[in-house]
């Protein structure tokens, strides 16, 4: 055989691997040739005022979808948190799937895989079951969450294993609720999330000492329900938190997926209704256990006194409620994360302060944690005070706090 | 046990310069195996052979024999049958030291075996996709070329005009009738075993999600159909490696090894980028089949990842194959 039919017969692995090569890549080259969408303009005053009036309406549409979260918080590598699991701590660091049956404010599913197991949580009407495939664990609730929070997808709030900031809505109305006069928001060229074209919201944060460079919120055009939220850390490209719709439908989803009956074999629990978690933005917070936010807005800084040996217990679950209010929905999770139980988060703390490095000042000594989106400080007393602000605006709430 | 085996079983103990001779008799009654059919008497062989060499009249038909005759040798051979063997004896072993071990936790997915033997198909299926299944694939596959080189066979495999394209499809699909036959085997020797070890009833899902004992079978044979996709799409890799040496052993370890790597690549945290490139990666997702309801998107994209292993391995596989010097 000649060497010019050999170099034409290994034409055809290259032909396979270009073509294999622009399956993969076609969406993205699909979108870039396309273009951003246009969608008549509005500003961000309209834009606002628009979703303020279809979230008071709760005229939030029937859907289903996935949803794709993505933290590169820059955390140390620790143990346990890599991999798909279920546990709401895998969910700081890597890339992880959630699904969302959505039929109308009474009923809801989501769906978080995990490798051979599965986490859900389905409300319908009064009754919310949070089901564990690995612990084989289900937990009712009774009650109503969804006026408790009175958010539009009515999600638990501290009880729950998953982040509260999950779903696009949610995170979306933490963001815009923590802008205040210290918030610049624009509104950014139209984007396409999920295949549907939308507007984009950016919310930039005035104050110097904020970690957070801006957060953007992508808004459907046609139904107003946003689809991605991403926050921005300074100095980073890519975004640091990251949460949308990575496929979304807009019709009602099969009612099957809103019912949920423990399987035989199961442990049954009864679980405690979730309590109201107050989301006034930027109000001090005086804790029975000295729990309190400093600061407004963008620069809130959490300060409370280190979880001695009850990790699970109330300065866990209070942690998880201030900062659920602090704004930047990055807080949200991670705090929240760290008051689930997933995990030991005792371990994951030690393991965290190996990483830290010493610090002191005229506040006193300690340890501090820096991550591209959140600082923490443990003072030599036995304090922790954690923000998404700069090591000096820890070190000053530190010393404000003595 | 087919006539090229006895052959070459005979001519272990003839002298080497009988080695000539051997090969020119096996590549004889591999012509003849081919065209006569493993069913059919022996007594037109001579025609047969004739026919094959000098006429390429119904190449379908041709084609059908020659995949019979592959197919025959292949699951003839003492050590597919070991192999196959091991397969099967594997669910046998998680069954008794599930039973033997019972505490009945009911978490994960082996310890729901001891209440519903429908599950440990599925556990099967979980312990065995990482190495036991791809290793018995991959040695089948990456012998298919490299072991007739190796053995001298295939230059005269090549002297019948089924031409080098079809014989490489023959030996492609007789792989991937093994990939199916030994998932088959897994699943249907999980199934004997729960069966017998114990109780079957409904099949709880991995959503909470109870389903008949019925459904439950139909998606083991989705769980059995979904893992030989994934094994042949491994297959079509160790072919590819398998026509660019003659070293069967050399073609079976650098498949096992690329499985290896892929798995441990897709372990690490920092590269995750890389997973959904990964042809491991895809093989535990027959879990979406667990799913109320089934993960279809999750799955089919693990399929379209298959389907692209196989065509691009596939068509290196058919370069490498169609302009090689046959030496041996």
């Amino acid at each position: 055989m000649s060497k010019r039919a050999r170099a034409v017969r290994w034409g055809v692995p290259v032909a396979a691997v270009a073509v294999v090569a622009a399956a993969v890549g076609t969406g993205p080259v699909i979108a870039a040739v396309q273009g951003d969408p246009s969608l008549p303009d509005r500003t961000a005053q309209q834009l606002l005022a628009d979703m303020a009036g279809s979230w008071s309406s709760r005229k939030v549409p029937a859907m289903s979808g996935t949803v794709v979260e993505t933290a590169s918080l820059g955390l140390p590598a620790l143990p346990g948190l890599s991999g798909g699991g279920a546990s709401a701590l895998s969910l700081l660091s890597g890339s992880h799937q959630l699904k969302v049956w959505y039929g109308d404010e009474d009923r809801v599913r989501l769906m978080l895989p995990g490798e051979m197991s599965e986490t859900d949580l389905i409300v319908n009407g009064g009754q919310m079951w949070l089901w564990d495939s690995a612990a084989n664990t289900a937990t009712h609730f009774t009650g109503h969450p969804g006026a408790a929070t009175g958010s539009p997808v009515p999600l638990p709030s501290a009880a729950s294993p998953l982040p509260t900031a999950l779903t696009p809505q949610h995170a979306a109305q933490e963001a815009l609720r923590a802008a205040g006069g210290d918030t610049r928001i624009t509104v950014a060229d139209d984007v396409t999330v999920a295949g549907r074209a939308a507007y984009q919201v950016v919310l930039t944060p005035k104050t110097a000492t904020s970690l957070v460079r801006d957060v953007r919120v992508a808004i459907d055009g046609e139904t107003l329900i946003p689809l991605r939220v991403q926050v921005y850390a300074k100095g980073a490209a890519e975004p640091a938190f990251e949460v949308g719709f990575d496929s979304v439908t807009f019709s009602a989803p099969a009612p099957e997926n809103f019912t949920f009956t423990p399987p035989a074999g199961a442990k049954v629990e009864e679980g405690r209704a979730p309590a109201a978690a107050g989301h006034e933005a930027g109000k001090v917070r005086d804790a029975a256990d000295g729990t309190r936010i400093a600061g407004s807005g963008w620069d809130s800084v959490l300060v409370t006194s280190l979880p001695a040996t009850d990790a699970k217990g109330g300065s866990g679950a209070s942690a998880a409620n201030g900062a659920s209010g602090n704004g930047a929905s990055g807080n949200g999770a991670s705090a929240n994360g760290a008051s689930a139980n997933g995990a030991n988060p005792a371990n994951l703390l030690d393991t965290a302060l190996r990483s830290a490095t010493r610090v002191s000042g005229p506040w006193g000594s300690g340890r501090l944690l820096r991550t591209k989106l959140l600082s923490v400080l443990l003072t030599d007393d036995g304090r922790l005070v954690a923000g998404a602000v700069t090591p000096e605006a820890l070190y000053q709430a530190a010393g404000a706090a003595r | 046990m087919s006539a090229r085996e006895t052959l070459t079983e005979e001519t272990v103990m003839r002298v080497a310069d009988d080695a000539a001779n051997r090969t020119e008799q096996n590549a004889a009654t591999r012509a003849a195996d081919d065209t006569s059919g493993s069913g059919r008497s022996r007594r037109n062989t001579a025609t047969a052979v004739h026919t094959a060499v000098h006429t390429a009249a119904h190449p379908a038909a041709h084609t059908a024999r020659l995949l019979a005759s592959e197919i025959g040798l292949t699951f003839r051979r003492p050590r597919n049958l070991a192999m196959l063997g091991v397969l099967a004896a594997v669910p046998v072993l998680i069954g008794v030291a599930v039973r033997i071990a019972s505490r009945g936790d009911g978490g994960s997915l082996i310890g729901q075996v001891a209440g519903n033997g429908l599950v440990l198909t599925f556990a099967a299926f979980l312990v065995m996709l990482p190495l036991v299944l791809p290793l018995a694939v991959a040695v089948v596959a990456g012998d298919a070329v490299a072991g007739e080189a190796g053995q001298g066979t295939l230059r005269y495999l090549l002297v019948a005009p089924a031409g080098r394209t079809r014989l490489l499809a023959v030996k492609y699909a007789d792989v991937v009738v093994f990939c199916l036959a030994a998932c088959a085997l897994v699943a249907l020797s999980a199934l004997a075993v729960g069966v017998a070890l114990f109780p079957v009833g409904p099949v709880t899902l991995l959503s909470g999600t109870t389903v008949s004992a019925a459904e439950g079978l139909v998606r083991v044979g989705l769980v059995a159909l979904y893992s030989a996709a994934g094994m042949a799409a491994l297959g079509a890799v160790a072919l590819a490696v398998s026509t660019l040496t003659e070293a069967a052993i050399g073609a079976v370890a650098a498949s096992v090894v690329l499985v290896v790597v892929s798995q441990v690549l897709g372990a690490i945290p920092q590269i995750a980028v890389v997973r959904p490139f990964l042809l491991t990666s895809w093989w535990s997702s027959f879990d979406g089949l667990l799913r109320d309801p089934m993960a279809t998107d999750e799955m089919g994209r693990g399929l379209l990842a298959f389907l692209a292993y196989i065509v691009i391995f596939g068509s290196i596989a058919w370069s490498r194959f169609t302009s090689k010097d046959i030496t041996a």
